[in-house]
């Protein structure tokens, strides 16, 4: 009964992938409108009740549902694991998918692909919930590879114009990077542990040496694949661009669950990243420069996703500092409080989007707030969120893995403090610009404006309260909470604590301290933006403006993508010309295409011999017989 | 022995039926026959017993492959009554023959006897010379017969004198004897024994079509009514497969060393220039033709690699060949009648016209190709893993390339059929004739799929 509970709740989500998959052609988009989110509902039910119950799983959290993969001394079975981690991913991953379904019957509702697109919607909650649930790294794998392939469908949604085909592809590929650095880790751990299951890995693993260089490897290599995933520096270029797919995709896929898979695999193996602290130094350094360059990025962008974008690559940034640290929870807290908030931000830019009929550009909007009052107000509290005002839930997460880092170097800090700021500050211009002064666009469009129907609106609000009161998941005791999440997750990070040293404690003076500090530079951030872009009405400058040199290097994104055409497409391309135009057609098709004629060749030549003349026949015969004999006998 | 006797007043009752002017009841009586002969032979399973001092021995491997050749003459003749359909004059003396040399096939399973065998040969090349020429009218026909007469009992003379020689040397006809006398030798052999040896094999090789000895098959084949082509590429070459293999891996194993060069060349000749002349047919019974003197190059594999397994490896090898290729020549006969040649032209576009004829013919090429999931495929993979194991690498990787080469041909038509614009003519196919055909389809791949319900039995 257990497992079959278990089982469904991936099931379902892959009927519904099939029903509308098969039937995409004739199935009508009112039926479509119940299976797509109703399919996720119930696994998010049945979500609730692996949650409610607990208990049950918490005796054998390995669930072996069948035999898998068995050859020689390798054996993959597929097994379920559900433990605390997984199960606030299930919540996560059906609870925000659900709503974000329900949304996209009305933000898709007039799309010709109406079908196709819950049909991959469903597809990649399936995808997302193997990866979740798998018990061992080929399933999380397959999970892994199914997310980045609904992840590449859906941004080349629309795949009639060429450049969302290019963006789709772009992000297909940086993905193909990082998922060979897991494959390679996988190949590592099976080396070392002779296994692939969590089980298995994890309790050989804790009786190895701190820094242990196998381990190192294994970690680095498992971290490439989190990188390309999470959108990470250097393989972060993708996310931006994979904006072209329709919104509730970006919120879904690109915001609230798969991007941060790379934050649960690394929490789900943390046994292996606590003994491995050159590993963890690496991930920290990398998720603090991400964290800071893309806040900066962001500060200079137009489009309303993009910057929401860039926020996103920035607020994983925070997530891998805070694994970096230690601090699998606050990772893990983050996680869920900016699903929650992002996802809501994105659906409150779709609803903008769909409000204004395709415009993307806020220097193009403005004066929304009156217009369309619920997508303000649950923008509004959503930016509150995500700059961590008191008591939303961006607060009390950002301020867990900010706290730990203190404790383990003022420094990274202090860094991260800045990014908290400059976020503070990117999301209120991006709020000012679009809600407050006056509408910027057309008097055709002005008119048009209506704010968004039911079916888009309520999911917002039920977002909204997510973002609000999530925060209520972790209350540190210094507001006298309980830190719920803390002792929940305890289980599945008790190996890690085990190992690690325990953090020099933080008086509650200096907690409070640290709080006011950070939360005072971002209100003054708040006041900044207050002060340039509705004050003085600043921002609104157009593409071609010129700028100062930093200005200039930070809006064409430190051109990076530039860069990386420079010296990695271009060199390859070359590469791969010679290859082509000299390897394969010079020798290797003529090689292949020699073997093939002289086979014919041969052929041709040989037919002659059957002359029809038995005469002839017969001499043949004869030379034959005698070279056999002569061969055999004589010699 | 029961086999023997059953089919022997098979062949005569139909001759008499002929007598009694019952035309019409000639094929239900031969196929009702030929069950009850298969019955008759598996009553013989595991019995080992031998006849008439040791003339006739019947085994399991005697068995089975009597088995699979009246399996496959079953379904050539259940393919004659469409054949056959538009000629009038009577056909008891085709039918007759056609079992008499049946009979003489399956002699040459169960030999114990040098006399026995060469009995049997003779049966068989006797009434397949007459077959040959049964189409009186055809030039063809004739030419068919008379090369293969004097082709043939041209080489029955070596095979007669390679019998002679070996008595000379070992004073007997009886295999069990001749297999005393070989370890009697003790290494040194008697050059007369060695000649009369190689006499054997050349005799044999010329029945299966093997390279050098293959030259009459094109033209006999291409020739003989297309009914008959099949009976000689399935029944008349499982025969001689079978009597080489049992001769060489039982009476002369002892002395392998000796021959197996001859044997291990002459397969490898086989293979590449069956399928490399194969390449340039324009016809399908002529590339047919090609395709089965290739296949006797595979077949010739087992007798190389002689093993535990090679029984088994060699009856799957025969059955899933026979069943394609029988199939082959029934969805061949269609359209010859259809279009009066077989030029692959003919077979343009027949996936628009005969959807599911064409899907039975593409079942067959790939079978024959050695495609998976089919038995033709099986039956490779079987057949080589028992040449590697025996350590013959070389011979196996030749096979393979030439299974590559053949891809060429065999796919030549199924792109007709599938890729290239129909000639608007639609074949005629009666209810039972195409029952037949998907008889033989679902048996190609379900052996390919199980292919243990052949593996195990020997």
């Amino acid at each position: 009964m257990v497992n079959t509970v278990l089982f469904l709740i991936p099931l379902l989500p892959l009927l519904g992938f099939l029903i509308l998959g098969l039937g995409y052609r004739t199935i009508p988009s009112k039926w479509t409108s119940f299976i797509g989110p109703g399919t996720i509902f119930l696994s998010f039910i049945l979500s609730l009740l692996v949650f409610f119950n607990f208990h049950h799983f918490a005796i054998s959290p390995f669930r072996h549902l069948s035999p898998w993969i068995h050859v020689g001394s390798l054996d993959i079975p597929f097994a379920f694991l559900i433990d605390p981690l997984s199960a606030l991913m299930l919540l996560v991953v059906t609870g925000v998918g659900f709503i974000i379904h329900v949304y996209s019957v009305g933000y898709m509702k007039d799309d010709p692909g109406f079908n196709r697109f819950f049909a991959y919607m469903n597809l990649f909650v399936f995808s997302m919930l193997l990866l979740v649930l798998g018990a061992n790294y080929p399933i999380m794998f397959i999970g892994w590879e199914g997310v980045g392939l609904c992840s590449y469908l859906l941004i080349g949604f629309w795949f009639k114009n060429h450049e969302y085909n290019n963006a789709a592809k772009k992000a297909f590929i940086m993905n193909r990077i990082g998922d060979l650095g897991f494959l390679l880790g996988m190949f590592l751990i099976f080396t070392t542990f002779n296994s692939l299951s969590f089980n298995q890995v994890f309790s050989q693993a804790k009786s190895m040496t701190m820094g242990d260089p196998t381990i190192m490897a294994i970690t680095l290599l498992l971290f490439i694949g989190a990188v390309g995933k999470s959108a990470q520096i250097p393989l972060y270029t993708w996310l931006p661009d994979a904006m072209a797919g329709p919104t509730p995709v970006s919120a879904l896929i690109h915001a609230a669950t798969m991007v941060t898979a790379g934050v649960y695999m690394i929490a789900r193996s943390n046994i292996l990243y606590v003994l491995a602290p050159a590993t963890m130094t690496i991930i920290g350094i990398t998720g603090l420069a991400t964290a800071l360059f893309a806040a900066s990025i962001a500060i200079f962008q137009n489009d309303i996703k993009k910057v929401l974008a860039y926020s996103t690559i920035s607020q994983l940034g925070y997530m891998f500092v805070g694994l970096s640290v230690g601090a699998f929870t606050g990772a893990m807290f983050h996680l869920a409080t900016h699903a929650f908030f992002k996802a809501l931000l994105f659906l409150g830019a779709g609803s903008v989007i769909h409000a204004l009929g395709g415009e993307q550009d806020i220097r193009n909007m403005g004066g929304l707030r009156k217009k369309l009052p619920k997508t303000y107000w649950t923008f509004l509290i959503a930016t509150l969120a995500i700059a961590g005002i008191p008591p939303l839930s961006g607060f009390f997460s950002k301020d867990e893995i900010l706290l730990h880092l203190f404790g383990h170097s003022p420094v990274m800090w202090n860094i991260a403090v800045a990014g908290a700021m400059m976020t503070a500050f990117y999301m209120f211009r991006l709020l000012y610009l679009t809600f407050f002064r006056n509408f910027r666009g057309t008097e055709d469009k002005l008119h048009h404006i209506h704010e968004s129907p039911p079916v888009m609106a309520i999911p917002l609000i039920m977002l909204a309260l997510l973002a609000a009161f999530g925060g209520l998941l972790n209350i540190p005791g210094l507001f006298g909470g309980g830190d719920w999440l803390s002792g929940f997750l305890s289980p599945v990070f008790a190996d890690a604590a085990a190992v690690t040293a325990l953090p020099a404690t933080i008086s509650h003076a200096t907690e409070y301290l640290l709080m006011g500090v950070t939360l005072a530079g971002c209100l003054i951030m708040i006041w900044l933006a207050y002060h340039r872009y509705v004050k003085k009405e600043m921002g609104l400058l157009p593409d071609d403006a010129s700028h100062s040199f930093p200005v200039k290097l930070i809006r064409k994104k430190y051109y990076i993508d530039e860069l990386y055409d420079l010296i990695i497409s271009k060199p390859i391309l070359l590469i791969s010309r010679f290859f082509h135009d000299v390897v394969e057609l010079r020798f290797i098709d003529r090689m292949v295409n020699g073997v093939g004629n002289m086979v014919v060749w041969t052929g041709s030549t040989l037919r002659y011999i059957q002359t029809g003349n038995v005469g002839f026949y017969m001499f043949i015969m004869i030379l034959g017989i005698i070279l056999i004999l002569f061969l055999n006998i004589l010699i | 022995m029961t086999t023997i006797i059953s089919l022997t007043i098979l062949g005569v009752l139909t001759l008499f039926l002929g007598i009694m002017k019952k035309q019409s009841w000639l094929l239900p009586v031969i196929l009702l026959g030929l069950v009850v002969s298969m019955v008759l032979t598996l009553r013989d399973w595991n019995t080992f017993s031998s006849y008439y001092n040791g003339m006739i021995i019947v085994d399991n491997v005697s068995v089975a492959f009597s088995m699979a050749l009246i399996f496959s003459a079953f379904l050539i003749f259940s393919l004659a009554a469409h054949y056959y359909r538009g000629v009038l004059r009577p056909l008891d003396d085709i039918y007759g023959v056609m079992i008499f040399a049946l009979l003489g096939a399956v002699m040459m399973t169960s030999y114990g006897n040098l006399i026995m065998l060469f009995l049997g040969i003779e049966t068989l090349s006797i009434a397949l010379y007459v077959l040959a020429g049964s189409h009186k009218e055809a030039v063809t026909s004739n030419e068919a017969t008379l090369k293969y007469f004097l082709l043939g009992s041209f080489l029955s003379g070596f095979l007669l004198f390679g019998i002679a020689l070996i008595y000379g040397s070992s004073g007997s006809f009886d295999l069990g004897r001749i297999s005393a006398f070989v370890t009697s030798c003790a290494g040194i052999y008697p050059p007369m024994f060695l000649a009369g040896l190689f006499l054997l094999i050349i005799g044999l090789a010329f029945k299966i079509a093997v390279v050098p000895f293959h030259f009459w098959a094109p033209d006999v084949y291409e020739g003989t009514p297309t009914l008959l082509t099949a009976f000689m590429a399935t029944v008349v070459k499982t025969a001689a497969i079978i009597a080489m293999y049992r001769f060489f891996t039982h009476t002369f194993h002892g002395i392998h060393g000796v021959w197996d060069t001859t044997i291990w060349v002459m397969a490898a000749l086989t293979i590449l220039l069956g399928n490399l002349t194969g390449l340039y047919q324009p016809n399908l019974k002529r590339m047919l033709a090609y395709s089965s003197i290739s296949h006797s190059g595979y077949m010739l594999l087992a007798v190389v690699a002689f093993s535990a397994m090679s029984d088994n490896a060699l009856l799957l090898y025969t059955l899933s060949y026979s069943i394609a290729t029988i199939l082959a020549f029934a969805i061949l006969i269609l359209i010859r009648e259809a279009h009066g040649n077989d030029y692959f032209s003919s077979l343009n576009g027949l996936a628009k016209t005969n959807p599911s004829i064409a899907f039975c013919l593409t079942i067959a090429m790939l079978s024959l190709a050695g495609i998976p999931p089919l038995a033709g495929f099986m039956a490779k993979y079987y057949l080589f893993t028992t040449a590697l194991e025996q350590g013959l690498l070389w011979l196996v990787i030749v096979a393979i390339a030439g299974s590559a080469i053949s891809v060429a041909y065999y796919f030549k038509p199924i792109m007709a059929m599938y890729l290239k614009e129909s000639n608007g003519i639609k074949l005629m196919v009666e209810t039972p004739y195409k029952v037949s055909i998907f008889f033989m389809a679902l048996l190609v791949v379900l052996i390919g799929i199980l292919p243990f319900l052949v593996i195990g039995l020997l």
